[in-house]
């Protein structure tokens, strides 16, 4: 049929979170929780006792698992991380960095924001009038 | 007369060619719009996330104080076989122009019925910056019935999976932990709206570094 609109092609997925207590407990209530048949959930608490190579693994889990869309990793555990978040450049699944109870958002350490500030640097903009 | 042609031929080339140039001027700086608008609205709606997550994190706390410690922990969460109750909706559109993937919210979706039971909020952000793609409601809204009755059933289901959350941490809670668990509804929501917006930001900026490459070389 001549003008026919694309179908979008839809699928259903889940939202997986590397955070602490709190915030896992907060979005489970929300509803978000998931566990399979192996038992498997799609969330990490981190906490004094949880190591670095868990974070990565459970990070590397849920950015290759095609049924999540969006990852929730507490900034202050992403930093644990630091080299694994901002190598990462995929669209799907989303890595969204999140504030935790002890550790206020900071935009200078936020992956995405740190891609694009090359853009309002003087040398880019500088380059640009030329 | 065959040189006023040639003239005439060349004046209209050269006009072309200012057309073409204006026109490329005038996507470079829509993109660069789009990027800044995109940049704002992420750092705004991070700033809006914070808020929401203090209040929900309060609301935890004060649910603790509450109910004792013991009740609201990690060793009470639900290690049994279930499915999300909240899940996304990824959108992937094969065209040229939308070609980042949408995510929508769908809350409260229960696998047993087909209608009625969804709430799906769509990115109003998106809705200003990407048309055709967010006048799209979801197939599920469309097959609600439009009787009185309609609205008060998917309520009641909403209602029924959420006391089925708060279930995990007893059969009577406080109302500081139901508040907390809207609150933390509400950040689900922002946080979909970020990641839709995040895709914008992404896109729009490597689309104004390949100007600015270009423009350098």
């Amino acid at each position: 049929m001549a003008g026919r609109a694309q179908i979008p092609n839809k699928s259903s997925a889940l939202i997986a979170m590397i955070a602490d207590e709190d915030t896992v407990t907060g979005f489970l209530l929300a509803g978000v929780g998931n566990v399979d048949l192996r038992r498997k959930t799609n969330y990490l608490i981190v906490d004094s006792k949880t190591t670095v190579k868990a974070i990565e693994d459970a990070f590397k889990e849920f950015t290759t698992k095609e049924d999540i869309a969006i990852v929730l990793i507490s900034q202050y555990v992403a930093n644990m991380i630091r080299f694994l978040v901002d190598s990462y450049n995929k669209p799907v699944p989303a890595i969204l960095e999140i504030p935790s109870k002890d550790h206020p958002y900071d935009p200078a350490h936020d992956s995405v924001l740190s891609r694009v500030k090359y853009l309002f640097s003087a040398e880019s903009v500088a380059s640009g009038r030329r | 007369m065959e040189e006023q042609d040639q003239m005439q031929s060349s004046i209209e080339v050269e006009e072309l060619e200012e057309q073409q140039q204006r026109e490329g001027k005038r996507l470079e700086e829509e993109n660069v719009v789009r990027f800044l608008d995109s940049l704002d609205s992420y750092v705004t709606l991070l700033d809006s996330l914070s808020s929401t997550l203090r209040q929900g994190w309060l609301e935890l706390a004060s649910a603790r104080q509450s109910m004792g410690a013991s009740r609201i922990n990690g060793a009470l969460l639900d290690l049994k076989f279930h499915s999300a109750a909240t899940s996304l909706q990824v959108t992937h559109h094969d065209d040229e122009i939308l070609n980042q993937p949408h995510f929508t919210l769908c809350k409260w979706a229960s696998s047993k019925n087909g209608y009625g039971d969804e709430k799906l909020r769509e990115n109003k952000l998106q809705t200003n910056s990407d048309g055709p793609q967010l006048r799209h409601r979801s197939q599920f809204a469309e097959k609600i019935p439009e009787t009185k009755g309609a609205p008060l059933i998917v309520d009641d289901q909403v209602q029924k999976e959420r006391t089925k959350s708060l279930s995990m941490f007893g059969t009577l809670v406080s109302p500081k932990l139901r508040a907390a668990q809207l609150s933390f509804e509400t950040a689900l929501e922002t946080l979909v709206e970020i990641a839709n917006v995040r895709l914008t930001m992404l896109s729009t900026s490597d689309q104004v570094r390949k100007e600015l490459e270009g423009t350098e070389g």
